[in-house]
Protein backbone atom coordinates (compact mmCIF):
# COMPACT_ATOMS: atom_id res chain seq x y z
CA UNK A 1 0.00 0.00 0.00
CA UNK A 2 2.95 2.31 -0.67
CA UNK A 3 4.35 3.82 -3.85
CA UNK A 4 4.05 7.01 -5.86
CA UNK A 5 0.22 7.02 -5.90
CA UNK A 6 -0.09 6.62 -2.11
CA UNK A 7 2.61 9.24 -1.57
CA UNK A 8 0.78 11.64 -3.88
CA UNK A 9 -2.49 10.96 -2.00
CA UNK A 10 -0.72 12.02 1.24
CA UNK A 11 1.45 14.88 0.00
CA UNK A 12 -1.08 16.63 -2.30
CA UNK A 13 -3.64 17.46 0.45
CA UNK A 14 -0.83 18.40 2.89
CA UNK A 15 0.66 20.86 0.41
CA UNK A 16 -2.76 22.26 -0.49
CA UNK A 17 -3.52 22.70 3.23
CA UNK A 18 -1.02 25.59 3.26
CA UNK A 19 -3.43 27.59 1.08
CA UNK A 20 -6.43 27.70 3.47
CA UNK A 21 -3.92 28.15 6.31
CA UNK A 22 -2.71 31.38 4.69
CA UNK A 23 -6.33 32.44 3.99
CA UNK A 24 -7.20 31.76 7.64
CA UNK A 25 -4.31 33.97 8.81
CA UNK A 26 -5.16 36.85 6.43
CA UNK A 27 -8.88 36.51 7.29
CA UNK A 28 -10.25 35.47 3.88
CA UNK A 29 -12.74 32.85 2.73
CA UNK A 30 -11.69 30.40 -0.02
CA UNK A 31 -11.78 31.68 -3.61
CA UNK A 32 -12.57 29.95 -6.89
CA UNK A 33 -9.01 28.79 -7.61
CA UNK A 34 -8.82 26.97 -4.26
CA UNK A 35 -12.05 25.12 -5.12
CA UNK A 36 -10.48 23.99 -8.40
CA UNK A 37 -7.37 22.80 -6.56
CA UNK A 38 -9.60 20.90 -4.11
CA UNK A 39 -11.26 19.19 -7.06
CA UNK A 40 -7.84 18.07 -8.34
CA UNK A 41 -6.92 16.67 -4.90
CA UNK A 42 -10.24 14.83 -4.72
CA UNK A 43 -9.59 13.26 -8.14
CA UNK A 44 -6.21 12.04 -6.83
CA UNK A 45 -8.03 10.51 -3.82
CA UNK A 46 -10.52 8.75 -6.11
CA UNK A 47 -7.69 7.24 -8.20
CA UNK A 48 -5.90 6.17 -5.00
CA UNK A 49 -9.12 4.66 -3.58
CA UNK A 50 -9.83 2.64 -6.73
CA UNK A 51 -6.27 1.30 -6.69
CA UNK A 52 -6.49 0.55 -2.95
CA UNK A 53 -9.80 -1.31 -3.28
CA UNK A 54 -8.60 -3.33 -6.28
CA UNK A 55 -5.46 -4.21 -4.29
CA UNK A 56 -7.66 -5.24 -1.36
CA UNK A 57 -9.84 -7.52 -3.49
CA UNK A 58 -6.89 -9.18 -5.19
CA UNK A 59 -4.84 -9.62 -1.98
CA UNK A 60 -4.86 -13.22 -0.80
CA UNK A 61 -3.33 -12.82 2.69
CA UNK A 62 -5.65 -12.10 5.58
CA UNK A 63 -5.94 -8.58 6.99
CA UNK A 64 -8.62 -6.23 8.45
CA UNK A 65 -10.52 -5.75 5.19
CA UNK A 66 -13.55 -4.03 6.74
CA UNK A 67 -11.43 -1.38 8.50
CA UNK A 68 -9.36 -0.85 5.39
CA UNK A 69 -12.43 -0.41 3.17
CA UNK A 70 -14.00 2.02 5.67
CA UNK A 71 -10.86 4.19 5.72
CA UNK A 72 -10.56 4.18 1.93
CA UNK A 73 -14.24 4.95 1.30
CA UNK A 74 -14.33 7.43 4.21
CA UNK A 75 -11.43 9.51 2.93
CA UNK A 76 -13.33 10.10 -0.33
CA UNK A 77 -16.22 11.70 1.58
CA UNK A 78 -14.13 14.21 3.58
CA UNK A 79 -13.56 16.96 1.00
CA UNK A 80 -17.07 16.85 -0.56
CA UNK A 81 -18.63 16.93 2.92
CA UNK A 82 -16.45 19.86 3.98
CA UNK A 83 -17.28 21.73 0.76
CA UNK A 84 -20.99 21.17 1.28
CA UNK A 85 -20.79 22.31 4.90
CA UNK A 86 -19.19 25.68 4.05
CA UNK A 87 -21.20 26.36 0.88
CA UNK A 88 -22.83 29.42 2.49
CA UNK A 89 -20.03 30.46 4.87
CA UNK A 90 -18.48 33.77 3.80
CA UNK A 91 -15.98 34.18 6.65
CA UNK A 92 -12.52 32.75 7.24
CA UNK A 93 -14.20 29.91 9.13
CA UNK A 94 -14.69 28.36 5.66
CA UNK A 95 -10.91 28.37 5.20
CA UNK A 96 -10.45 26.81 8.65
CA UNK A 97 -12.88 24.02 7.75
CA UNK A 98 -10.95 23.24 4.55
CA UNK A 99 -7.69 23.27 6.51
CA UNK A 100 -9.05 20.65 8.93
CA UNK A 101 -10.47 18.55 6.06
CA UNK A 102 -7.16 18.64 4.14
CA UNK A 103 -5.31 17.40 7.24
CA UNK A 104 -7.83 14.61 7.90
CA UNK A 105 -7.53 13.17 4.36
CA UNK A 106 -3.78 12.30 4.51
CA UNK A 107 -4.25 11.02 8.06
CA UNK A 108 -6.83 8.55 6.74
CA UNK A 109 -4.54 7.46 3.90
CA UNK A 110 -1.80 6.75 6.47
CA UNK A 111 -4.28 4.85 8.68
CA UNK A 112 -5.35 2.78 5.66
CA UNK A 113 -1.67 1.97 5.03
CA UNK A 114 -1.25 0.95 8.68
CA UNK A 115 -4.30 -1.32 8.53
CA UNK A 116 -2.90 -2.81 5.32
CA UNK A 117 0.38 -3.72 7.04
CA UNK A 118 -1.41 -4.96 10.15
CA UNK A 119 -0.63 -2.16 12.64
CA UNK B 1 -23.26 41.42 21.71
CA UNK B 2 -24.23 40.87 18.11
CA UNK B 3 -26.28 37.76 17.38
CA UNK B 4 -23.91 34.91 16.54
CA UNK B 5 -25.47 31.61 15.55
CA UNK B 6 -23.98 28.56 17.20
CA UNK B 7 -23.35 26.92 13.81
CA UNK B 8 -21.70 29.93 12.13
CA UNK B 9 -18.14 31.24 12.19
CA UNK B 10 -16.06 29.34 14.75
CA UNK B 11 -19.08 27.05 15.16
CA UNK B 12 -18.54 25.75 11.61
CA UNK B 13 -15.03 24.62 12.52
CA UNK B 14 -16.21 23.15 15.83
CA UNK B 15 -18.86 21.08 14.02
CA UNK B 16 -16.24 19.74 11.60
CA UNK B 17 -13.93 18.61 14.40
CA UNK B 18 -16.92 17.02 16.15
CA UNK B 19 -17.92 15.36 12.87
CA UNK B 20 -14.42 13.88 12.45
CA UNK B 21 -14.59 12.39 15.95
CA UNK B 22 -18.16 11.18 15.38
CA UNK B 23 -17.13 9.49 12.13
CA UNK B 24 -13.97 7.95 13.60
CA UNK B 25 -15.65 6.77 16.81
CA UNK B 26 -18.68 5.34 14.99
CA UNK B 27 -16.60 3.50 12.41
CA UNK B 28 -14.24 2.11 15.05
CA UNK B 29 -17.13 1.02 17.27
CA UNK B 30 -18.94 -0.55 14.29
CA UNK B 31 -15.84 -2.62 13.48
CA UNK B 32 -15.25 -3.61 17.14
CA UNK B 33 -18.82 -4.78 17.69
CA UNK B 34 -19.06 -6.56 14.35
CA UNK B 35 -15.73 -8.40 14.48
CA UNK B 36 -14.72 -8.95 18.14
CA UNK B 37 -17.48 -7.93 20.56
CA UNK B 38 -16.90 -11.03 22.75
CA UNK B 39 -13.34 -9.92 23.61
CA UNK B 40 -14.38 -6.88 25.68
CA UNK B 41 -18.15 -6.32 25.71
CA UNK B 42 -18.06 -3.59 28.38
CA UNK B 43 -15.30 -1.56 26.75
CA UNK B 44 -16.88 -1.84 23.31
CA UNK B 45 -20.31 -0.87 24.63
CA UNK B 46 -18.75 2.21 26.27
CA UNK B 47 -16.99 2.92 23.01
CA UNK B 48 -20.32 2.77 21.16
CA UNK B 49 -21.90 5.10 23.74
CA UNK B 50 -19.06 7.59 23.22
CA UNK B 51 -19.58 7.39 19.47
CA UNK B 52 -23.30 8.06 19.92
CA UNK B 53 -22.57 11.12 22.09
CA UNK B 54 -20.25 12.53 19.41
CA UNK B 55 -22.89 11.95 16.72
CA UNK B 56 -25.64 13.63 18.80
CA UNK B 57 -23.36 16.58 19.65
CA UNK B 58 -22.35 17.00 15.99
CA UNK B 59 -25.92 16.99 14.68
CA UNK B 60 -27.20 19.25 17.47
CA UNK B 61 -24.37 21.79 17.02
CA UNK B 62 -24.87 21.74 13.25
CA UNK B 63 -28.63 22.39 13.54
CA UNK B 64 -28.24 25.10 16.14
CA UNK B 65 -31.91 25.85 16.87
CA UNK B 66 -33.30 26.28 20.38
CA UNK B 67 -34.00 22.60 21.11
CA UNK B 68 -30.73 21.54 19.47
CA UNK B 69 -28.80 23.90 21.78
CA UNK B 70 -30.26 22.09 24.76
CA UNK B 71 -29.50 18.66 23.26
CA UNK B 72 -25.94 19.79 22.41
CA UNK B 73 -25.37 21.12 25.94
CA UNK B 74 -26.53 17.82 27.49
CA UNK B 75 -24.49 15.68 25.09
CA UNK B 76 -21.34 17.77 25.56
CA UNK B 77 -21.74 17.77 29.36
CA UNK B 78 -21.91 13.94 29.26
CA UNK B 79 -18.89 13.94 26.95
CA UNK B 80 -16.89 16.11 29.39
CA UNK B 81 -17.88 13.85 32.30
CA UNK B 82 -16.90 10.81 30.22
CA UNK B 83 -13.45 12.07 29.30
CA UNK B 84 -12.78 13.15 32.91
CA UNK B 85 -14.00 9.86 34.44
CA UNK B 86 -12.37 7.55 31.88
CA UNK B 87 -9.23 9.71 31.81
CA UNK B 88 -8.83 9.55 35.59
CA UNK B 89 -9.76 5.86 35.79
CA UNK B 90 -7.24 4.94 33.09
CA UNK B 91 -4.48 6.55 35.18
CA UNK B 92 -5.64 5.17 38.54
CA UNK B 93 -6.43 1.63 37.31
CA UNK B 94 -4.64 1.15 33.98
CA UNK B 95 -5.23 -2.62 34.08
CA UNK B 96 -8.97 -2.01 33.67
CA UNK B 97 -8.29 -0.34 30.30
CA UNK B 98 -6.17 -2.85 28.39
CA UNK B 99 -6.90 -1.36 24.97
CA UNK B 100 -6.65 2.40 24.68
CA UNK B 101 -9.94 4.21 24.13
CA UNK B 102 -10.36 7.71 22.76
CA UNK B 103 -10.81 9.02 26.33
CA UNK B 104 -7.91 7.09 27.96
CA UNK B 105 -5.42 9.40 29.73
CA UNK B 106 -7.63 12.36 28.80
CA UNK B 107 -7.24 11.71 25.09
CA UNK B 108 -3.45 12.11 25.12
CA UNK B 109 -3.27 9.74 22.12
CA UNK B 110 -5.33 12.26 20.16
CA UNK B 111 -3.37 15.43 21.09
CA UNK B 112 -5.79 15.98 24.02
CA UNK B 113 -8.42 17.06 21.49
CA UNK B 114 -11.05 14.83 23.26
CA UNK B 115 -10.48 16.88 26.43
CA UNK B 116 -10.39 20.28 24.70
CA UNK B 117 -13.44 19.62 22.52
CA UNK B 118 -16.18 19.55 25.21
CA UNK B 119 -14.66 22.60 26.95
CA UNK B 120 -14.63 24.52 23.64
CA UNK B 121 -18.13 23.27 22.88
CA UNK B 122 -19.61 24.44 26.17
CA UNK B 123 -17.74 27.77 25.90
CA UNK B 124 -19.09 28.32 22.38
CA UNK B 125 -22.66 27.39 23.40
CA UNK B 126 -22.36 29.89 26.25
CA UNK B 127 -20.94 32.61 24.00
CA UNK B 128 -23.67 32.22 21.40
CA UNK B 129 -26.56 31.94 23.90
CA UNK B 130 -29.63 33.84 22.74
CA UNK B 131 -29.88 37.32 24.25
CA UNK B 132 -33.32 37.82 25.82
CA UNK B 133 -35.23 40.63 24.08
CA UNK B 134 -36.61 43.39 26.32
Amino acid sequence: MTGPLATLAIVAPLVLALWPLVLLVINRPPGRSLWVALGVVEVIQVVFAVWALVSMVTRTTDFARLEFALYVLGLLAILPAAGWWIRAEKSRAASAVLLVALLVVPFMVVRAQQVWSGV
Amino acid sequence: MSETRVNRGFGRVLVVVYAVFALAATARSFVQILTRFDEAPVAYTLSAAAALIYVVATVALARGDKTSRRVATTAIAIELAGVLIVGTASLVAPSAFPSASVWSTFGSGYLFIPLALPILGLWWLHRTRPVPED
